[in-house]
Protein backbone atom coordinates (compact mmCIF):
# COMPACT_ATOMS: atom_id res chain seq x y z
CA UNK A 1 0.00 0.00 0.00
CA UNK A 2 1.24 3.45 -0.85
CA UNK A 3 -0.09 6.50 0.94
CA UNK A 4 0.15 9.90 -0.70
CA UNK A 5 -0.98 12.64 1.66
CA UNK A 6 -1.62 16.18 0.50
CA UNK A 7 1.46 16.24 -1.70
CA UNK A 8 2.47 19.54 -3.26
CA UNK A 9 5.37 19.78 -5.63
CA UNK A 10 7.05 22.56 -7.51
CA UNK A 11 10.48 22.71 -9.02
CA UNK A 12 13.12 25.34 -8.53
CA UNK A 13 13.76 27.15 -11.79
CA UNK A 14 16.38 29.69 -12.78
CA UNK A 15 13.87 32.41 -12.01
CA UNK A 16 12.94 31.27 -8.53
CA UNK A 17 10.26 28.77 -7.59
CA UNK A 18 8.29 27.46 -10.56
CA UNK A 19 4.57 26.92 -10.77
CA UNK A 20 2.94 24.19 -8.76
CA UNK A 21 2.97 20.89 -10.62
CA UNK A 22 1.05 19.00 -7.98
CA UNK A 23 -1.32 20.78 -5.63
CA UNK A 24 -2.72 18.69 -2.85
CA UNK A 25 -2.60 15.19 -4.25
CA UNK A 26 -3.99 12.62 -1.80
CA UNK A 27 -4.21 8.99 -2.78
CA UNK A 28 -4.16 5.57 -1.27
CA UNK A 29 -2.91 3.09 -3.80
CA UNK A 30 -3.92 -0.39 -2.67
CA UNK A 31 -1.55 -3.29 -3.18
CA UNK A 32 -1.86 -5.62 -6.18
CA UNK A 33 -3.90 -3.13 -8.15
CA UNK A 34 -2.55 -2.14 -11.52
CA UNK A 35 -3.02 1.58 -11.97
CA UNK A 36 -2.68 3.64 -15.10
CA UNK A 37 -1.77 7.29 -14.75
CA UNK A 38 -3.29 9.58 -17.35
CA UNK A 39 -3.18 13.30 -17.98
CA UNK A 40 -1.91 15.68 -20.60
CA UNK A 41 1.78 16.49 -21.07
CA UNK A 42 3.12 18.41 -18.12
CA UNK A 43 0.27 17.38 -15.84
CA UNK A 44 2.80 15.91 -13.41
CA UNK A 45 2.57 12.22 -14.20
CA UNK A 46 6.30 11.60 -14.20
CA UNK A 47 6.71 13.90 -11.21
CA UNK A 48 4.21 11.85 -9.23
CA UNK A 49 5.97 8.64 -10.25
CA UNK A 50 9.31 10.03 -9.14
CA UNK A 51 7.82 11.06 -5.82
CA UNK A 52 6.25 7.65 -5.29
CA UNK A 53 9.52 6.01 -6.24
CA UNK A 54 11.33 8.09 -3.63
CA UNK A 55 13.68 9.67 -6.14
CA UNK A 56 12.49 13.15 -5.33
CA UNK A 57 10.90 14.65 -2.24
CA UNK A 58 7.60 16.53 -2.18
CA UNK A 59 7.70 20.27 -1.45
CA UNK A 60 4.86 19.75 1.02
CA UNK A 61 2.97 16.72 2.21
CA UNK A 62 4.27 13.22 2.60
CA UNK A 63 4.46 9.85 0.92
CA UNK A 64 4.61 6.59 2.76
CA UNK A 65 5.66 3.35 1.13
CA UNK A 66 4.41 0.40 3.14
CA UNK A 67 5.87 -2.12 0.78
CA UNK A 68 8.81 -2.53 -1.52
CA UNK A 69 8.53 -0.14 -4.43
CA UNK A 70 10.72 -0.35 -7.50
CA UNK A 71 12.60 2.59 -8.91
CA UNK A 72 10.81 4.42 -11.73
CA UNK A 73 11.83 2.68 -14.93
CA UNK A 74 11.93 4.70 -18.06
CA UNK A 75 13.93 6.91 -20.43
CA UNK A 76 17.39 5.62 -19.68
CA UNK A 77 17.32 6.72 -16.07
CA UNK A 78 19.47 4.62 -13.80
CA UNK A 79 21.84 3.45 -16.49
CA UNK A 80 25.41 4.68 -16.77
CA UNK A 81 26.31 5.17 -20.41
CA UNK A 82 30.01 4.37 -20.16
CA UNK A 83 29.45 1.02 -18.45
CA UNK A 84 28.18 -2.14 -20.11
CA UNK A 85 24.76 -3.60 -19.53
CA UNK A 86 26.29 -6.30 -17.37
CA UNK A 87 28.16 -3.79 -15.22
CA UNK A 88 25.03 -1.70 -14.79
CA UNK A 89 23.08 -4.79 -13.80
CA UNK A 90 25.75 -5.73 -11.27
CA UNK A 91 25.57 -2.27 -9.78
CA UNK A 92 21.80 -2.42 -9.40
CA UNK A 93 21.98 -5.89 -7.85
CA UNK A 94 24.53 -4.69 -5.32
CA UNK A 95 22.57 -1.57 -4.44
CA UNK A 96 19.56 -3.74 -3.74
CA UNK A 97 21.57 -5.94 -1.42
CA UNK A 98 22.06 -8.94 -3.66
CA UNK A 99 25.80 -9.18 -3.32
CA UNK A 100 25.63 -12.96 -2.77
CA UNK A 101 23.39 -13.92 -5.67
CA UNK A 102 24.64 -11.40 -8.20
CA UNK A 103 25.25 -14.15 -10.73
CA UNK A 104 21.68 -15.46 -10.59
CA UNK A 105 20.25 -11.98 -11.05
CA UNK A 106 22.62 -11.28 -13.90
CA UNK A 107 21.63 -14.51 -15.60
CA UNK A 108 17.98 -13.54 -15.30
CA UNK A 109 18.53 -10.05 -16.71
CA UNK A 110 20.65 -11.40 -19.53
CA UNK A 111 18.04 -14.01 -20.38
CA UNK A 112 15.13 -11.63 -20.23
CA UNK A 113 16.67 -8.72 -22.10
CA UNK A 114 17.98 -10.94 -24.92
CA UNK A 115 20.64 -8.43 -25.82
CA UNK A 116 23.14 -11.05 -26.90
CA UNK A 117 26.70 -9.78 -27.21
CA UNK A 118 25.51 -6.20 -26.67
CA UNK A 119 25.06 -7.03 -22.98
CA UNK A 120 28.82 -6.51 -22.63
CA UNK A 121 28.92 -3.32 -24.69
CA UNK A 122 28.60 0.17 -23.16
CA UNK A 123 25.00 1.23 -22.63
CA UNK A 124 25.60 4.44 -24.61
CA UNK A 125 25.78 2.32 -27.77
CA UNK A 126 22.29 0.91 -27.14
CA UNK A 127 19.19 1.90 -29.03
CA UNK A 128 16.23 3.08 -26.99
CA UNK A 129 14.55 -0.28 -27.47
CA UNK A 130 17.59 -2.11 -26.17
CA UNK A 131 17.78 0.23 -23.20
CA UNK A 132 14.19 -0.42 -22.27
CA UNK A 133 14.76 -4.17 -22.61
CA UNK A 134 17.62 -3.89 -20.16
CA UNK A 135 15.67 -1.70 -17.75
CA UNK A 136 12.71 -3.99 -17.90
CA UNK A 137 14.78 -7.07 -17.26
CA UNK A 138 16.56 -5.29 -14.43
CA UNK A 139 13.42 -4.33 -12.60
CA UNK A 140 11.88 -7.78 -12.99
CA UNK A 141 15.02 -9.40 -11.59
CA UNK A 142 14.15 -8.10 -8.14
CA UNK A 143 11.06 -8.83 -6.10
CA UNK A 144 9.08 -5.67 -5.58
CA UNK A 145 5.52 -5.32 -4.34
CA UNK A 146 4.86 -2.41 -6.67
CA UNK A 147 6.55 -1.72 -9.98
CA UNK A 148 6.68 1.80 -11.38
CA UNK A 149 6.93 2.20 -15.11
CA UNK A 150 7.22 5.45 -17.04
CA UNK A 151 6.46 4.60 -20.67
CA UNK A 152 9.02 1.84 -20.55
CA UNK A 153 6.87 -0.76 -22.29
CA UNK A 154 6.23 1.60 -25.18
CA UNK A 155 9.71 1.02 -26.56
CA UNK A 156 10.88 -2.28 -27.93
CA UNK A 157 9.70 -4.37 -30.84
CA UNK A 158 6.52 -6.43 -31.04
CA UNK A 159 8.11 -9.62 -29.74
CA UNK A 160 9.56 -7.88 -26.73
CA UNK A 161 6.32 -6.11 -25.96
CA UNK A 162 4.52 -9.42 -25.99
CA UNK A 163 7.13 -10.82 -23.63
CA UNK A 164 6.89 -7.79 -21.33
CA UNK A 165 3.13 -8.09 -21.31
CA UNK A 166 3.35 -11.74 -20.37
CA UNK A 167 5.80 -10.92 -17.59
CA UNK A 168 3.51 -8.23 -16.22
CA UNK A 169 0.50 -10.51 -16.39
CA UNK A 170 2.57 -13.01 -14.46
CA UNK A 171 3.12 -10.45 -11.75
CA UNK A 172 -0.55 -9.65 -11.41
CA UNK A 173 -1.82 -11.00 -8.14
CA UNK A 174 1.68 -11.02 -6.70
CA UNK A 175 2.60 -7.39 -7.25
CA UNK A 176 1.07 -4.10 -8.28
CA UNK A 177 1.96 -1.81 -11.11
CA UNK A 178 1.76 1.94 -11.51
CA UNK A 179 2.31 3.00 -15.06
CA UNK A 180 2.32 6.07 -17.26
CA UNK A 181 1.55 5.69 -20.91
CA UNK A 182 0.01 7.78 -23.66
CA UNK A 183 -1.07 4.63 -25.39
CA UNK A 184 -4.62 3.59 -24.44
CA UNK A 185 -3.99 0.07 -25.65
CA UNK A 186 -0.99 -0.40 -23.38
CA UNK A 187 -2.88 0.97 -20.40
CA UNK A 188 -5.92 -1.20 -21.06
CA UNK A 189 -3.72 -4.23 -21.47
CA UNK A 190 -2.08 -3.86 -18.09
CA UNK A 191 -4.20 -1.73 -15.81
CA UNK A 192 -7.59 -2.04 -14.18
CA UNK A 193 -7.78 1.22 -12.20
CA UNK A 194 -6.85 4.70 -13.27
CA UNK A 195 -5.62 8.00 -11.87
CA UNK A 196 -6.35 11.14 -13.81
CA UNK A 197 -4.05 14.06 -13.08
CA UNK A 198 -5.64 17.38 -13.86
CA UNK A 199 -4.64 20.89 -12.78
CA UNK A 200 -2.40 19.66 -10.01
CA UNK A 201 -4.93 17.31 -8.52
CA UNK A 202 -5.39 13.57 -8.78
CA UNK A 203 -8.70 11.84 -9.35
CA UNK A 204 -8.98 8.14 -8.63
CA UNK A 205 -11.15 5.88 -10.80
CA UNK A 206 -11.78 2.27 -9.95
CA UNK A 207 -12.13 1.54 -13.65
CA UNK A 208 -9.48 2.66 -16.08
CA UNK A 209 -12.06 3.38 -18.75
CA UNK A 210 -13.65 6.06 -16.57
CA UNK A 211 -10.29 7.72 -16.07
CA UNK A 212 -9.60 7.70 -19.79
CA UNK A 213 -13.06 9.09 -20.43
CA UNK A 214 -12.62 11.93 -17.96
CA UNK A 215 -9.22 12.72 -19.43
CA UNK A 216 -10.55 12.76 -22.98
CA UNK A 217 -13.54 14.89 -22.12
CA UNK A 218 -11.32 17.47 -20.45
CA UNK A 219 -8.90 17.63 -23.36
CA UNK A 220 -11.57 17.73 -26.06
CA UNK A 221 -11.96 21.20 -27.54
CA UNK B 1 21.63 -19.08 26.97
CA UNK B 2 21.93 -15.39 27.55
CA UNK B 3 22.66 -14.85 23.93
CA UNK B 4 19.64 -16.86 22.85
CA UNK B 5 17.24 -15.09 25.19
CA UNK B 6 18.47 -11.62 24.50
CA UNK B 7 16.05 -9.42 22.64
CA UNK B 8 17.16 -5.98 21.57
CA UNK B 9 15.29 -3.19 23.35
CA UNK B 10 12.59 -1.46 21.39
CA UNK B 11 14.65 1.55 20.24
CA UNK B 12 17.30 -0.78 18.88
CA UNK B 13 14.70 -2.79 17.01
CA UNK B 14 13.27 0.40 15.60
CA UNK B 15 16.72 1.44 14.47
CA UNK B 16 17.50 -1.92 12.94
CA UNK B 17 14.34 -1.99 10.93
CA UNK B 18 13.63 0.77 8.48
CA UNK B 19 9.91 0.36 9.04
CA UNK B 20 8.40 2.33 11.91
CA UNK B 21 6.17 0.09 14.02
CA UNK B 22 3.09 2.21 13.35
CA UNK B 23 3.36 1.55 9.62
CA UNK B 24 3.25 -2.17 9.98
CA UNK B 25 -0.47 -2.74 9.57
CA UNK B 26 -1.72 -2.71 6.07
CA UNK B 27 1.18 -4.03 4.12
CA UNK B 28 0.12 -7.01 2.13
CA UNK B 29 3.26 -9.05 2.25
CA UNK B 30 3.97 -7.94 5.76
CA UNK B 31 6.21 -10.78 6.84
CA UNK B 32 8.03 -10.86 3.53
CA UNK B 33 8.46 -7.11 3.69
CA UNK B 34 9.93 -7.19 7.19
CA UNK B 35 12.18 -10.12 6.36
CA UNK B 36 13.47 -8.46 3.26
CA UNK B 37 13.68 -4.88 4.43
CA UNK B 38 17.23 -3.99 5.26
CA UNK B 39 18.43 -1.64 7.93
CA UNK B 40 19.59 1.80 6.85
CA UNK B 41 23.17 0.87 7.64
CA UNK B 42 22.99 -2.26 5.51
CA UNK B 43 21.53 -0.27 2.60
CA UNK B 44 24.23 2.38 2.86
CA UNK B 45 27.01 -0.18 3.05
CA UNK B 46 25.78 -2.04 0.00
CA UNK B 47 25.43 1.26 -1.88
CA UNK B 48 29.00 2.22 -0.97
CA UNK B 49 30.24 -1.16 -2.05
CA UNK B 50 28.44 -0.95 -5.39
CA UNK B 51 29.48 2.65 -6.00
CA UNK B 52 33.09 1.99 -5.09
CA UNK B 53 33.42 -0.89 -7.52
CA UNK B 54 31.64 1.09 -10.22
CA UNK B 55 33.78 4.21 -9.73
CA UNK B 56 36.99 2.23 -9.53
CA UNK B 57 36.14 0.42 -12.73
CA UNK B 58 35.42 3.57 -14.71
CA UNK B 59 38.42 5.43 -13.22
CA UNK B 60 40.97 2.72 -13.85
CA UNK B 61 39.68 1.05 -17.00
CA UNK B 62 37.67 3.85 -18.59
CA UNK B 63 39.35 4.88 -21.82
CA UNK B 64 42.61 3.63 -23.23
CA UNK B 65 45.14 2.77 -20.51
CA UNK B 66 43.49 5.16 -18.09
CA UNK B 67 45.58 3.82 -15.24
CA UNK B 68 48.81 4.81 -16.99
CA UNK B 69 47.74 8.43 -16.94
CA UNK B 70 47.21 8.28 -13.20
CA UNK B 71 50.97 7.77 -12.81
CA UNK B 72 52.00 9.83 -15.78
CA UNK B 73 50.50 13.02 -14.37
CA UNK B 74 52.70 13.30 -11.25
CA UNK B 75 55.73 11.77 -12.97
CA UNK B 76 55.57 14.21 -15.88
CA UNK B 77 54.97 17.05 -13.45
CA UNK B 78 58.03 16.02 -11.47
CA UNK B 79 60.15 15.60 -14.60
CA UNK B 80 59.31 19.08 -15.90
CA UNK B 81 60.06 20.71 -12.57
CA UNK B 82 63.30 18.74 -12.25
CA UNK B 83 64.49 19.95 -15.64
CA UNK B 84 63.53 23.51 -14.75
CA UNK B 85 65.28 23.51 -11.42
CA UNK B 86 68.37 21.67 -12.51
CA UNK B 87 68.96 24.14 -15.34
CA UNK B 88 68.24 27.21 -13.23
CA UNK B 89 70.22 26.23 -10.17
CA UNK B 90 71.85 23.14 -8.89
CA UNK B 91 71.29 23.47 -5.18
CA UNK B 92 67.82 24.44 -4.16
CA UNK B 93 67.29 23.69 -0.49
CA UNK B 94 70.33 22.91 1.61
CA UNK B 95 70.63 19.37 2.95
CA UNK B 96 67.85 17.90 0.84
CA UNK B 97 67.53 16.04 -2.45
CA UNK B 98 65.62 18.33 -4.73
CA UNK B 99 63.75 15.44 -6.37
CA UNK B 100 62.47 14.24 -3.00
CA UNK B 101 61.58 17.77 -1.99
CA UNK B 102 59.51 18.27 -5.13
CA UNK B 103 57.89 14.85 -5.30
CA UNK B 104 56.60 15.00 -1.72
CA UNK B 105 55.01 18.37 -2.47
CA UNK B 106 53.58 17.30 -5.82
CA UNK B 107 52.06 14.09 -4.46
CA UNK B 108 50.63 15.77 -1.37
CA UNK B 109 49.11 18.56 -3.41
CA UNK B 110 47.82 16.01 -5.92
CA UNK B 111 46.11 14.05 -3.16
CA UNK B 112 44.36 17.13 -1.86
CA UNK B 113 43.47 18.47 -5.26
CA UNK B 114 42.14 15.28 -6.78
CA UNK B 115 40.16 14.20 -3.75
CA UNK B 116 38.44 17.58 -3.62
CA UNK B 117 37.91 18.25 -7.33
CA UNK B 118 36.89 14.69 -8.22
CA UNK B 119 34.38 14.54 -5.40
CA UNK B 120 33.14 18.02 -6.28
CA UNK B 121 32.09 16.67 -9.68
CA UNK B 122 30.63 13.45 -8.26
CA UNK B 123 27.01 14.57 -8.07
CA UNK B 124 26.67 15.76 -11.65
CA UNK B 125 28.57 12.73 -12.96
CA UNK B 126 26.31 10.27 -11.16
CA UNK B 127 22.94 11.88 -11.72
CA UNK B 128 21.60 8.82 -13.51
CA UNK B 129 22.14 6.74 -10.39
CA UNK B 130 19.82 8.79 -8.23
CA UNK B 131 17.01 6.93 -9.98
CA UNK B 132 17.61 4.37 -7.25
CA UNK B 133 16.38 5.97 -4.06
CA UNK B 134 18.98 4.03 -2.07
CA UNK B 135 21.72 6.17 -3.63
CA UNK B 136 22.07 9.58 -1.99
CA UNK B 137 24.25 12.45 -3.21
CA UNK B 138 26.48 12.23 -0.15
CA UNK B 139 27.21 8.58 -0.98
CA UNK B 140 28.66 9.30 -4.39
CA UNK B 141 30.79 12.16 -3.03
CA UNK B 142 32.20 10.16 -0.13
CA UNK B 143 32.88 7.11 -2.26
CA UNK B 144 34.71 9.17 -4.86
CA UNK B 145 36.83 10.90 -2.24
CA UNK B 146 37.68 7.55 -0.70
CA UNK B 147 38.57 6.01 -4.05
CA UNK B 148 40.72 9.02 -4.92
CA UNK B 149 42.63 8.64 -1.66
CA UNK B 150 43.29 4.97 -2.38
CA UNK B 151 44.42 5.76 -5.92
CA UNK B 152 46.74 8.57 -4.82
CA UNK B 153 48.18 6.30 -2.14
CA UNK B 154 49.09 3.73 -4.78
CA UNK B 155 50.41 6.44 -7.10
CA UNK B 156 52.66 7.73 -4.32
CA UNK B 157 53.89 4.24 -3.42
CA UNK B 158 54.74 3.47 -7.03
CA UNK B 159 56.42 6.82 -7.67
CA UNK B 160 58.57 6.40 -4.55
CA UNK B 161 59.35 2.78 -5.43
CA UNK B 162 60.47 3.96 -8.85
CA UNK B 163 62.60 6.71 -7.33
CA UNK B 164 64.27 4.24 -4.98
CA UNK B 165 65.40 2.31 -8.05
CA UNK B 166 67.23 5.48 -9.10
CA UNK B 167 69.00 5.53 -5.79
CA UNK B 168 66.98 8.12 -3.90
CA UNK B 169 66.48 7.65 -0.21
CA UNK B 170 62.70 7.46 -0.21
CA UNK B 171 62.03 5.91 3.18
CA UNK B 172 60.38 8.46 5.48
CA UNK B 173 62.21 9.20 8.69
CA UNK B 174 58.94 9.52 10.62
CA UNK B 175 56.46 7.13 8.96
CA UNK B 176 53.66 7.62 11.50
CA UNK B 177 53.70 11.36 10.98
CA UNK B 178 53.68 10.86 7.19
CA UNK B 179 50.61 8.63 7.49
CA UNK B 180 48.87 11.08 9.79
CA UNK B 181 49.42 14.01 7.45
CA UNK B 182 48.38 11.93 4.46
CA UNK B 183 45.09 11.10 6.19
CA UNK B 184 44.58 14.70 7.27
CA UNK B 185 45.12 16.03 3.74
CA UNK B 186 42.73 13.35 2.50
CA UNK B 187 40.05 14.32 5.03
CA UNK B 188 40.55 17.98 4.23
CA UNK B 189 40.15 17.24 0.53
CA UNK B 190 37.02 15.20 1.25
CA UNK B 191 35.54 17.95 3.40
CA UNK B 192 36.20 20.58 0.77
CA UNK B 193 34.82 18.20 -1.86
CA UNK B 194 31.62 17.75 0.15
CA UNK B 195 31.21 21.51 0.48
CA UNK B 196 32.01 22.22 -3.15
CA UNK B 197 29.81 19.39 -4.43
CA UNK B 198 26.80 21.02 -2.78
CA UNK B 199 27.92 24.50 -3.81
CA UNK B 200 28.57 23.64 -7.44
CA UNK B 201 25.31 21.71 -7.76
CA UNK B 202 23.19 24.53 -6.39
CA UNK B 203 25.22 27.36 -7.97
CA UNK B 204 27.25 26.08 -10.96
CA UNK B 205 29.47 29.18 -10.91
CA UNK B 206 30.93 28.07 -7.58
CA UNK B 207 32.40 25.02 -9.29
CA UNK B 208 34.01 27.10 -12.02
CA UNK B 209 35.49 29.59 -9.57
CA UNK B 210 36.77 26.74 -7.38
CA UNK B 211 38.51 25.16 -10.36
CA UNK B 212 40.16 28.50 -11.15
CA UNK B 213 41.29 28.96 -7.56
CA UNK B 214 43.20 25.69 -7.56
CA UNK B 215 45.84 27.30 -9.81
CA UNK B 216 46.89 30.07 -7.39
CA UNK B 217 46.51 27.60 -4.54
CA UNK B 218 49.19 25.48 -6.18
CA UNK B 219 51.65 28.35 -6.08
CA UNK B 220 50.64 29.41 -2.58
CA UNK B 221 51.03 25.92 -1.13
CA UNK B 222 54.78 25.77 -1.41
CA UNK B 223 55.00 22.91 -3.87
CA UNK B 224 57.71 24.74 -5.80
CA UNK B 225 59.58 26.45 -3.00
CA UNK B 226 60.48 26.06 0.61
CA UNK B 227 58.70 28.51 2.92
CA UNK B 228 62.04 29.12 4.65
CA UNK B 229 63.12 31.03 1.54
CA UNK B 230 60.36 33.58 2.00
CA UNK B 231 60.72 36.95 3.73
CA UNK B 232 59.16 36.81 7.22
CA UNK B 233 56.43 39.33 6.46
CA UNK B 234 55.11 37.27 3.56
CA UNK B 235 55.63 33.97 5.34
CA UNK B 236 53.31 35.01 8.13
CA UNK B 237 50.47 35.34 5.65
CA UNK B 238 51.23 32.27 3.59
CA UNK B 239 51.30 30.11 6.69
CA UNK B 240 47.58 30.80 7.07
CA UNK B 241 47.20 28.31 4.23
CA UNK B 242 46.65 24.93 5.91
CA UNK B 243 47.81 23.17 2.78
CA UNK B 244 51.22 24.85 2.94
CA UNK B 245 51.52 23.83 6.57
CA UNK B 246 50.60 20.26 5.72
CA UNK B 247 53.09 19.99 2.87
CA UNK B 248 55.86 21.53 4.95
CA UNK B 249 55.15 19.19 7.87
CA UNK B 250 55.10 16.27 5.48
CA UNK B 251 58.55 17.20 4.15
CA UNK B 252 59.89 17.43 7.67
CA UNK B 253 58.49 13.99 8.46
CA UNK B 254 59.88 12.54 5.27
CA UNK B 255 63.42 13.92 5.26
CA UNK B 256 65.33 14.02 8.52
CA UNK B 257 67.76 16.65 7.21
CA UNK B 258 65.05 19.06 6.18
CA UNK B 259 64.86 22.31 8.10
CA UNK B 260 61.18 23.13 8.59
CA UNK B 261 60.17 26.73 8.87
CA UNK B 262 59.01 27.89 12.32
CA UNK B 263 55.37 28.51 13.17
CA UNK B 264 53.96 25.21 11.90
CA UNK B 265 51.08 23.70 13.81
CA UNK B 266 49.68 20.25 13.15
CA UNK B 267 46.51 21.17 14.98
CA UNK B 268 45.82 23.93 12.44
CA UNK B 269 45.60 21.43 9.57
CA UNK B 270 43.65 18.97 11.74
CA UNK B 271 41.11 21.64 12.58
CA UNK B 272 40.67 22.56 8.93
CA UNK B 273 40.27 18.91 7.98
CA UNK B 274 37.61 18.05 10.52
CA UNK B 275 35.74 21.35 10.45
CA UNK B 276 35.44 21.13 6.65
CA UNK B 277 34.41 17.48 6.86
CA UNK B 278 31.62 18.08 9.36
CA UNK B 279 30.54 21.29 7.70
CA UNK B 280 30.40 19.43 4.39
CA UNK B 281 28.30 16.64 5.87
CA UNK B 282 26.00 19.18 7.51
CA UNK B 283 25.51 21.00 4.21
CA UNK B 284 24.64 17.69 2.56
CA UNK B 285 22.02 17.02 5.21
CA UNK B 286 20.62 20.52 4.90
CA UNK B 287 20.29 20.43 1.11
CA UNK B 288 19.67 16.71 0.64
CA UNK B 289 16.37 17.17 -1.18
CA UNK B 290 17.50 20.19 -3.21
CA UNK B 291 20.43 18.16 -4.56
CA UNK B 292 18.09 15.52 -5.96
CA UNK B 293 15.97 18.00 -7.90
CA UNK B 294 16.45 18.05 -11.61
Amino acid sequence: MILVEDVHKRYQTDHGPGKWVLQGVSLTIPPTVNVGLVGRNGAGKSTLLRLIGGVDTPTRGRIERRCRVSWPMGFGGGLQGSLSGRQNAKFVARVHGHEEDVDERLAYVEGFAELGAAFDEPVKTYSSGMKSRLQFGLSLAFDFDVYISDEVTAAGDAAFRAKAAAAFKDLAGRAGLIMVSHNDGTLKQFCSAGIWLHEGRAHWFDALDDALKAYKESSAP
Amino acid sequence: MIVVCWMPPAPVLALLSTVPASNVQGCRNLTAFLDNSRSSVAVTLSVWNALFLREALSRISGGRAAWVWLFMAPVAHLAILMVMFSTIRTRFVPGVEIAMFLSVGILAYGLFRSSSTRSMAAISANRALFAYRQVKPVDVVLVRAFLEGVIQLFVALIVFAGMSLFGFDVLPSDPLMVMLIFVLLWIFGTGLGLLLSVGSTLVPEIGQVANLLFIPLYFLSGVLFSPSMLPPGLLEWLLLNPLMQGIELLRGAFMSGYQMVGGLDLFYLTAFAFVSLFLGLAVHVRFSSRLLMQ
